[in-house]
């Protein structure tokens, strides 16, 4: 039965390989070629948080960007095409070409059949999801030094730590199932790409309840010091304490700026914490990551488990 | 005798619609059993109900040991190679034998490295028999193995299967539309209509237990039961099952196989099921 899957599926099961393979090699370039970048320019004492290392650390951010462009988008493509070419043909496929009645009326029952394939699969898109995760955990200190970016960017997020496993293992999931019920391999292609970015969107939106935000006062400045929190809401604070979204009967004068220009927002700001108000942000702190990764590992799981159910369920009651 | 397939009380229903309902029959063991009727029967559902594939709603499908299938449109993985397709009955098997469906391809040579996809749709047909040859069912159930084939192809596979069914206890249970298909392999015939059983019995004791009888149409019918009449200007044309009429106007003969299952696929209503006849289980 092993050797039916892989035969099976060998096709994406390599190409997967062969894509994770070609992204070790590219970062493990870049990186390589950053490090001796820095070791060619930098100053003395750097990197690090003196500030005539500014200048190094832009470079890099600079070369960085040009990598993180390659695959901004891979949060996004690598579950969909994950669930479209493993999940989808694997009960899809088989009703297309009737090829259902042919595997089904051997010894093997079909709830072993089953079994075995969404388990093996399901380990292989695991085992796929993790290794990203951490070739992308070991490249991506060598660009930032200092400043990280793994919780509050959405995007790094769902490729390091154990969330690339989960949305793999989720998109799998979603694709075996929309192939059993299309019985057809392209409609149930097109369910899981839409239905990865739908959950993706859903999930970001979700994230600001994973837990209770914390709350800081701040005076002087609207912007939280630190760059990787997330930001859920802010409000301004009455000198009386009251918490109001809008203060209207500051007295204040409030213009609206011009073009690009935030200055009369500035003045006004200004203006406000001269009069006692102060600056209310609720967010999550970046130490909050494991909770986060974890929270939405572990949604994703439940689903991935509920939908495989349902694919179980779904085969076995009209397996014809 | 032992019946190596046995249908009790069946119904199944696709949603609201019932295609089969309570159908009751057996096959025995060692026989060649022929299933016919007309398109959209329910047929092909019968058979994906002995193999498995179609839960009954009610009643109960028993085979006795290992069923083999192979669907109408014969389904291979037409991306592996024929040895491949070897590989993959042989691990999802408890019984194989790698050695006779290897012996039987090269008999009928069949390139165990070229593709499926690549080959004829006699020879796929033919790789197909052979996988559910090679699992050494005690019942193999071919549902239309003959459409699509060309006539020397029909032949083909049909003399091959004959061939196993000769060499070792194995119940075959094959459906045609064509009747004519069946005459020469099947010695029990199932005819089904419209999701009911009109017909499970021994083919000889069928034909011996039925007449072929033509008269005048004001003859009397009494004495016989009838399973069905055409008219055709003053000339009436029966099959009768049991004794025939008792006027001596009628004509009596024989049956032919076709003339059998037609008289019983024109009138629905009639039925000749192991209990009237006497033969079966």
């Amino acid at each position: 039965m092993i050797w039916v899957t892989w035969r099976q599926h060998r096709a994406q099961i390599l190409v997967t390989a062969a894509f994770l393979a070609l992204l070790g090699v590219l970062l493990l370039g870049s990186a390589v070629e950053a490090i001796r970048y820095v070791a060619g320019h930098a100053p003395p004492g750097c990197p690090g948080p003196a500030v005539a290392c500014g200048d190094l650390a832009a470079a890099l951010e600079r070369r960085y960007d040009a990598v993180y462009s390659v695959f901004g988008w891979m949060p996004l493509v690598a579950p969909a095409l994950i669930g479209a070419f493993w999940g989808a043909p694997l009960l899809g496929r088989e009703y297309e070409r009737g090829t259902h009645r042919l595997a089904w009326t051997q010894s093997v029952p079909v709830g072993r059949w089953l079994a075995v394939k969404l388990s093996v699969l399901g380990g292989a898109v695991v085992a796929g999801g993790l290794l990203l995760s951490l070739m992308v955990s070991l490249w991506r200190p060598v660009f930032r030094a200092g400043g990280d970016s793994t919780f509050g960017n959405i995007g790094v997020f769902n490729m390091v730590g154990v969330d690339p496993a989960a949305w793999w293992l989720y998109a799998f999931a979603l694709g075996t199932v929309a192939g059993s019920l299309f019985r057809r391999t392209l409609p149930a292609m097109a369910l899981v790409v839409a239905g990865v970015a739908v959950t993706m969107f859903t999930l970001f939106r979700l994230s600001h309840y994973y837990a209770e935000p914390a709350r800081t006062e701040l005076t002087g400045t609207v912007v939280l010091d630190d760059q990787d929190a997330r930001l859920v809401s802010a409000a301004w604070v009455e000198p009386s304490g009251r918490e109001v979204a809008d203060p209207s009967d500051s007295g204040c004068p409030r213009r609206v700026d011009a073009g690009q220009s935030s200055k009369n927002t500035e003045a006004w700001q200004a203006c406000l914490f001269g009069k006692g108000y102060r600056f209310a942000v609720y967010y999550h702190p970046p130490s909050r990551f494991w909770r986060f990764q974890w929270t939405e590992a572990g949604i994703l799981t439940l689903t991935s488990a509920a939908l495989g159910g349902l694919a179980v369920r779904r085969t076995l009651r009209r397996p014809g | 005798m032992s019946s190596a397939l046995e249908v009790t009380g069946l119904g199944v229903r696709y949603r609201r619609t019932w295609v089969l309902r309570d159908c009751s029959l057996a096959v025995p063991a060692g026989r060649v059993a022929a299933l016919v009727g007309p398109n959209g029967a329910g047929k092909t559902t019968l058979m994906h109900t002995a193999v498995g594939l179609v839960r009954p709603a009610l009643g109960s499908v028993r085979v006795s040991g290992e069923a083999a299938f192979v669907a109408q449109d014969k389904p291979l993985y037409e991306s592996l190679t024929v040895a491949e397709m070897l590989a993959f009955g042989r691990r999802m098997n408890r019984r194989w034998d790698g050695d006779a469906a290897a012996a039987r391809l090269a008999g009928l040579s069949i390139p165990l490295r070229r593709k499926v996809g690549r080959l004829s749709g006699g020879q796929q047909a033919q790789v197909a028999v052979t996988l559910a040859l090679a699992s050494r069912p005690d019942l193999l159930v071919l549902d239309e193995p003959l459409a699509n084939l060309d006539p020397l192809a029909r032949h083909e596979v049909m003399r091959s299967i004959m061939a196993e069914v000769a060499e070792r206890r194995l119940t075959v249970l094959l459906s045609s539309h064509v009747v004519s298909d069946l005459e020469e392999t099947g010695d029990w015939l199932i005819v089904l209509n419209a999701g009911r059983l009109q017909v499970s019995g021994d083919i000889e004791e069928l034909l011996d237990g039925h007449l072929v009888v033509t008269g005048p149409d004001e003859a009397s019918t009494a004495g016989t039961q009838v399973v069905s009449a055409s008219r055709t200007g003053g000339q009436v044309g029966m099959l009768v099952r049991g004794a025939p009429p008792l006027d001596p106007r009628w004509q009596a003969r024989s049956p032919g196989l076709d003339e059998l299952v037609m008289g019983y696929l024109r009138s629905p209503e009639s039925a000749a099921l192991p209990k009237l006849t006497g033969v079966g289980a």
